[in-house]
């Protein structure tokens, strides 16, 4: 297998292209840990060396990549087609309370039925919640943008009154519906926060790796998101494959909703899904891995890695777990340099294309 | 005296030199035609005569003074003046509202020695003024008329109008009759000719070179951006122009053989089509026509008379408010444009860029579009990049594409190897009816006689094809029957073998009156 030059060296722009936005956030954070009169360089090797290079940290670390690739790969989905799914966070949320809910009612069945149930509703709670914004686009030619990103604060706004009206937990001191049955819950592997939830993520993960890089499917998105009078001409019937990738994507969201409450929160409560919430990071991942899938593989054990880095930030040392969030957010400012420098990122896999002898 | 001279005058984008070293000189009073394929950097050349580019080095004389222009204004000032392809007129005003857009008269009150501007226009000299110079100019025009209601060849008149008032000397033209009828190029030279009695310079961009025997003084033949020769008209031929442009001898008519169809069964039947387009008027008006196996149908006309809309009927992009569309006996009226594919109907796109290819993504990669479902390359709905490969090296090989990258985009393709493409593409599946849409707009001149060819050698093995292209020598050294549209109708039809460009010419100017006096 040879690998084109010039294909290699559009891989390791790309690669510089993320990198350096990473490396300056860092460089900025350092000054702000030295405000707080810690040694940056003892803060960044206690951030990666325990939840990277640590058996047990590196195993958290995978357990809460898990709904994070899902997150990104559902927004790639829907990105790289020029169609914009914002609405991954509401999904999520919806199929969080939903497999919640039926996780408690449901808890007499035994864990080997139990669990694929739960996470098939979850993928359908997600499909179904993406299927208006996907409907609208289609027929209508509604802006998916503004019906998906608006849904999300209804749809808060509704579990919220569910929560804390019709599913309250009235046993619990907080606002939370009830925790699901001991059947619902996935067991941790080897000792650690893993669970099976992970071989599940890593399974969609190599399908959609396939369906981005090698399937029919994965052409005709490419092909919408680049030249969409191109895809129509050529006879890709866009409204179907609108339908076809919104609702993959809001699938793709609901798993990871559904993930997420069996393995690691067991019922659902207002701050579910976290700040900024798995929707929002996803997206995030999304734009690190440029939007193609062993991209964002990378981007979501990355992004974990901060995340579970900043639980023990707060322990060992006087810096704030703040920290992360800040670092979150200047990754996200210069990532967005990327697209003023305008190189163009191309599909990873070119780089397995084989050179054709001519 | 050499009214425009240019020493060294060059111009690069980034790394990309369009115009190198060029030293033009056009004397007063001549019509100086520039040719050279799209692309050689013609354009480049007069955007910077007329202040719409900077010259990145090299300096411009008029009359012999240097000039460095900021601006088209600043251009005007100095005399010279440019009619674009596409107009900028204001439909909605009248003929001299637009000539005198910008520098109109005001109304005055005179009060003794004192005279005192109103802030309102006086319409009424405007139109006087405008009408006098259109008597002197003879273009035969009413300066009160509305603009939207003038016909294409007196929307031109008006735009030379506009540099004529502002006293240009020299008058700039790119590609000036594309959009006429025959007739209207006629007109169209005889003003050029009015012009140059006048006293007047020109300087027509064109790259049609019968045009440019016809009407012009001295030729300047510009390649990849440089000067390739000067020559005087009566002393030159379209042949050594053509050979100049693409460096090599080229066949400017393909070879046809007509023969006799009226005994052949008709494979493809248009009933009464009709559509509306996005504000409500009917683009595509009721329009009929057939196509018997193995021949070529050419629809010709005016460009912006509905082609682009009934292309998009057929080819499943539209769909239609009544009419129906038959293939092989079936109804395929409103099909998709994949289920069209899969009846063998083949198409060429209007517009390359938008729907024919996708210049962001690989030559592979378009190479199968639209068949990427087919069996030869997609196996269960995956994609096999070794056959995909084998495919593309086939057709780059049989159609000679020349390509520097294999695995390279398309953007990095010229237009008519991007044009062969698709060709390639079409072609390759097999069609039983090609629809082909100006199919060589853009092209140079060597890839043109390809596609001429090819589309004659896929006429040899029975196939038919619709060729609805508005270069009307296209269709008339190509087409059997040549039908030709009308303001979304078909208002008459010709034999090919016989066909007068004056005849089409009516026509398309959609007059039907004289043609029937013709078949008589």
């Amino acid at each position: 297998m040879k690998v084109d030059k010039s294909v290699l060296k559009q891989i390791g722009l790309k690669t510089l292209n993320t990198i350096i936005p990473v490396l300056i956030a860092f460089a900025i954070g350092s000054i702000v840990i030295l405000f707080a009169k810690e040694n940056p360089l003892n803060i960044y090797f206690i951030l990666f060396d325990r939840s990277f290079f640590r058996i047990q940290g590196f195993l958290k670390t995978l357990h809460y990549a898990g709904p994070l690739i899902l997150a990104g790969l559902a927004i790639a989905l829907s990105f790289k087609s020029g169609l914009f799914n914002m609405g991954i966070e509401g999904q999520i949320v919806s199929a969080g309370f939903v497999v919640a809910v039926l996780g408690y009612r449901w808890q007499s069945l035994p864990s080997i039925t139990l669990i694929p149930l739960l996470l098939v509703s979850g993928i359908l709670v997600g499909v179904l919640v993406a299927l208006l914004p996907a409907f609208l686009k289609a027929r209508y030619n509604v802006n998916e943008m503004v019906v998906t990103l608006l849904l999300n604060y209804a749809i808060v706004q509704i579990l919220e009154y569910l929560t804390s009206n019709v599913f309250r937990d009235p046993s619990s001191g907080y606002v939370s519906t009830n925790m699901i049955g001991q059947s619902a819950i996935m067991t941790r592997l080897l000792g650690s926060k893993l669970t099976l939830f992970f071989f599940v993520v890593i399974i969609v993960f190599v399908i959609f790796y396939i369906i981005f890089n090698h399937s029919k499917l994965g052409f005709e998105i490419t092909a919408m998101g680049k030249n969409r009078f191109f895809a129509e001409a050529t006879g890709m019937r866009i409204q179907k494959k609108i339908m076809i990738i919104m609702l993959t994507s809001g699938a793709l969201a609901g798993l990871a909703g559904a993930g997420w409450m069996l393995s690691e929160k067991f019922s659902y409560t207002l701050d579910f899904s976290g700040t900024p919430g798995l929707g929002w990071d996803g997206m995030l991942i999304a734009l690190l891995g440029s939007h193609s899938p062993i991209g964002i593989l990378i981007a979501g054990i990355f992004y974990a890695v901060l995340k579970t880095g900043s639980s023990n930030i707060a322990i060992f040392t006087n810096v704030p777990a703040e920290i992360i969030v800040l670092l979150q957010a200047l990754i996200v400012l210069f990532l967005s340099l990327k697209s003023i420098l305008k190189i163009k990122p191309i599909p990873v896999g070119k780089l397995f294309q084989r050179k054709e002898k001519s | 005296m050499e009214i425009i001279k240019t020493i060294g005058l060059t111009k690069k984008f980034g790394d990309f030199i369009a115009n190198d070293n060029i030293d033009l000189i056009v004397e007063k009073g001549e019509i100086k035609a520039i040719v050279g394929e799209n692309g050689a950097g013609k354009s480049t050349l007069m955007n910077m005569l007329y202040g719409l580019l900077k010259p990145t080095a090299g300096e411009i004389f008029i009359r012999g003074e240097n000039v460095h222009f900021d601006s088209p204004n600043d251009a005007i000032n100095k005399g010279i003046g440019m009619v674009h392809q596409h107009f900028k007129l204001v439909p909605s005003l009248t003929i001299s509202e637009n000539v005198m857009l910008g520098i109109e008269i005001d109304k005055k009150i005179i009060v003794g020695k004192h005279s005192f501007s109103m802030p309102s226009i006086d319409h009424k000299r405007e139109s006087k003024v405008v009408q006098a110079l259109i008597d002197r100019f003879q273009f035969g025009l009413n300066a009160t008329d509305v603009v939207k209601n003038l016909s294409i060849g007196a929307k031109q008149k008006v735009e030379i109008l506009k540099m004529l008032y502002r006293n240009v000397e020299i008058v700039i033209f790119d590609e000036p009759t594309a959009v006429l009828t025959p007739q209207e190029i006629e007109a169209f030279f005889k003003t050029m000719r009015e012009l140059k009695q006048q006293g007047k310079s020109i300087i027509l961009i064109t790259h049609k070179l019968q045009e440019v025997m016809e009407v012009s003084d001295s030729v300047t033949v510009i390649k990849q951006g440089k000067i390739i020769g000067n020559r005087i008209t009566k002393d030159t031929s379209n042949k050594e122009l053509a050979r100049m442009m693409i460096g090599r001898e080229v066949l400017l008519r393909v070879e046809k053989h007509y023969q006799d169809y009226s005994e052949k069964p008709i494979i493809y039947e248009v009933n009464n089509l009709s559509t509306k387009n996005h504000e409500g008027i009917n683009v595509v008006n009721g329009i009929n026509f057939f196509l018997r196996e193995g021949e070529i149908l050419g629809i010709a006309g005016v460009e912006g008379n509905g082609q682009t809309e009934l292309l998009d009927l057929l080819t499943g992009l539209l769909k239609s408010t009544s009419g129906t569309v038959r293939f092989l006996g079936k109804d395929i009226t409103n099909e998709w444009p994949d289920t069209l594919r899969l009846e063998k109907i083949a198409f060429i796109p209007e517009d390359r860029y938008e729907q024919g290819l996708c210049t962001d993504m690989s030559i592979g990669e378009n190479i199968i579009a639209g068949y990427h479902g087919n069996l030869d390359v997609c196996k269960n709905g995956i994609l096999i990049s070794k056959k995909i490969a084998e495919k593309r090296n086939r057709l780059i090989k049989n159609y000679d594409i020349r390509v520097s990258d294999c695995e390279g985009k398309v953007s990095s393709l010229s237009g008519g190897n991007a044009q062969k493409i698709i060709i390639s593409r079409e072609f390759d599946a097999d069609p039983l009816l090609l629809i082909a849409a100006q199919p060589t707009r853009g092209v140079d001149i060597g890839a043109i006689e390809f596609i001429h060819q090819s589309l004659l050698n896929i006429q040899k093995n029975g196939k038919s094809i619709l060729l609805i292209s508005s270069e009307l020598s296209e269709i008339m050294s190509l087409a059997d029957r040549i039908a030709v549209i009308y303001k979304g109708q078909i208002i008459g039809e010709v034999s090919g073998k016989d066909a007068s460009r004056e005849e089409i010419g009516y026509l398309m100017a959609g007059i039907l009156e004289r043609s029937h006096e013709n078949e008589s």
